[in-house]
Order: C-alpha cells, then structure tokens, then sequence
C-alpha cells in the first residue's frame, strides 16, 4: 500500500491525529460491511463526520463512530437503487488489501485476510473491533447492540476459529 | 486455548496493523472536517446571590398567594364578626319582628295541552304566585317586606278535566 499521506489542508491538529490514529481501524472495518471498496470509505467518511458532529465537534467516542458504520452499511444494503451501481462497482475494483503490507510480509497478511474473510461474520465484526478497533468489550457491544457477554464469548470463538485457519501462518 | 495462548495468539494479530488510508481518501476525509455546531444557547443564569432570591421567589410567591387565600377564607368561616352577616338580616340588625306576615298571592292561572309520544292528550294546570312576607319592628318603626315570584305547573288527566 502506499505511505504516508500527504496533504496541504489547513491543519487541524485534533482532527488529523484522531484520523491518523484511528482512520485505518476504521476503514477495515467498513471494508468487511460494504462489498466495494467505494461504499467502504464513502461509509466511514459518513460515519466520521457525523459522529463529529453530533459530539460537537470533539473526539466522538469510538464505540458510537463504529455503531455509525455499521447502520449505514445496513442502510446501504437496502437501498436496491445503489445495489446494482454497488456490485458493478465491486466487480471493477480490485481486491483491497485489508491489512498493511510491507514487501516481506505481503503473503503473510494476505493469508490472514484471507481467514479473516472466512470467519463467520459474527465472530468477525467482534475480532475486528477488538484487536485492530482497540475497543474494550462493553464498546463493542455498544457498536454491535449486543450484551458485553456476547462479545466476550463471540471474541473468544472467533479467535479460536480465526487461529485453525491462520495454522499456517503462524505455525 | 487457553489465556497465555490467547494473549499470544492477539499480539501476533496485532503486529499486522490495518492498512494504511489509501492517500486521496485521507485527503478526502481531511477535507470534510465537520463545522462544530455551536451548542444551544443555555438561557442567562443569574449570579449566585440573585439565583438564591430567585428560587426562593419562585416558591415564596405562590405559596404567599395561597396564605393570603386561606386567610380570607378561614376569616369568612371562622371570624365571630363575620357570623353575624350568616344570621337573618332582621337579627343582624338588633330587630325585633313583633309581626311577620307570609302571603302568596295568585297571579294568574292557565291551562296547556300537550299530547305524549303515545299521542295521549295531558293537561298542564299554570298558575303564578306571588310569595310574599313582611316583618315589622314596630318600636323602631321598621318594616321589612320581600316578595318573589314563583311558577306552580301540575299535569292534570285529560279524562278527570
């Protein structure tokens, strides 16, 4: 993928680290709900700037900016009218590497997005949230509306599945 | 897998961090930086000094008015001053009746027919009174009199007329 962004905007400094530090979670996350890699950013930058919004402008909290992205990528889904534009979409864009990839490692992360798309959706979305989102079980819950509990035990499941399917890579 | 397994099985996860914001999208999302809304305007709150005063009022007020109600009331049941204008006028004024006189005297008197749903005949006997009655206090030369009209309607059986 490629490096640093660079950018001539006026400097927010509030704004760009809370992007920098959190854009990427973000957006692998809206990856693994939209189909096209369009919708994806077109999901988190929807999600961003409302969840700024309503906060008033200062750092939302990350459980509601995840909640966000994951109502609109319901919404999405159920617009037929975007439906069809979304799939022709999908079949042009090419296959996004959900994960960062240097040279030596390009194979490795692959194979684990690889299982990661394997992984039953709810286990996934827990997986994701957890370990790239860095978010604690009760804003988990809060994101994906179910009991912390849940979380936890989905958490744990998936990370057994996710484990038998990455043998390989991290044999 | 048990905890140690788990702890680290995630920090092998962890070191695959998420990919990097593709460059146009972070340019994109640097530039659609929300405009703070301001917050509402909360309403102007007095100084503390004024705000002790004006909580106080806003209880001291109605609950003065009500105070000042039941005062009047309670002045209009229980004041022994004020029981004398309950008694009759002529005992309010120290007057002796030596004479009352109660008299009704009729106005007038008519009949009505009227039919029932039934379609059977009913007749209303009216008659108009005139109720009246004096009260005389002859050693203070006094005399009070009041009349009122008064409405008496009795159906009478159109068979017994």
């Amino acid at each position: 993928m490629n490096g640093g962004c660079k950018h001539e905007l006026p400097a927010d400094p509030d704004w760009e680290q809370w992007l920098a530090r959190h854009a990427p979670a973000l957006l692998l996350f809206a990856r693994q709900q939209a189909r096209c890699e369009a919708d994806a950013q077109d999901l988190v930058q929807e999600a961003v700037v409302e969840s700024w919004r309503r906060s008033q402008g200062a750092p939302p909290p990350l459980g509601l900016v995840y909640a966000t992205i994951r109502y609109r990528a319901i919404d999405l889904a159920r617009r037929d009218e975007r439906r069809a534009l979304r799939e022709v979409a999908a079949r042009q864009d090419g296959p996004q590497c959900w994960f960062d990839s240097g040279v030596v490692e390009r194979e490795r992360n692959l194979l684990i997005q690889k299982a990661m798309s394997h992984l039953p959706k709810i286990y996934r979305d827990v997986v994701t949230l957890k370990v790239w989102g860095g978010l604690t079980f009760g804003q988990i819950a809060q994101a994906l509306e179910i009991p912390a509990n849940t979380a936890a035990s989905r958490y744990r499941y998936g990370l057994m599945e996710l484990r038998k399917l990455t043998k390989e890579v991290f044999a | 897998m048990n905890d140690q397994e788990q702890e680290r099985y995630e920090a092998e996860l962890r070191r695959t961090p998420p990919a990097r914001l593709p460059e146009h999208f972070m340019a994109r999302l640097l530039a659609a930086k929300p405009l703070a809304v301001p917050a509402r305007a909360a309403p102007p709150q007095p100084a503390a000094g004024r705000f002790a005063w004006w909580s106080l009022w806003r209880w001291l007020a109605p609950a003065m008015a009500l105070a000042a109600a039941g005062l009047l009331v309670g002045r209009a049941h229980f004041n022994p001053a004020s029981s004398a204008e309950k008694k009759p006028l002529a005992a309010a004024y120290g007057l002796k009746a030596d004479g009352v006189q109660v008299d009704e005297e009729l106005v007038s008197s008519f009949d009505v027919v009227a039919r029932l749903p039934g379609g059977e005949p009913v007749r209303f006997r009216c008659r108009k009174w005139r109720d009246q009655w004096v009260v005389t206090d002859k050693a203070r030369g006094v005399e009070i009199e009041q009349s009122s009209p008064r409405v008496e309607v009795v159906p009478v059986r159109f068979e017994t007329y």
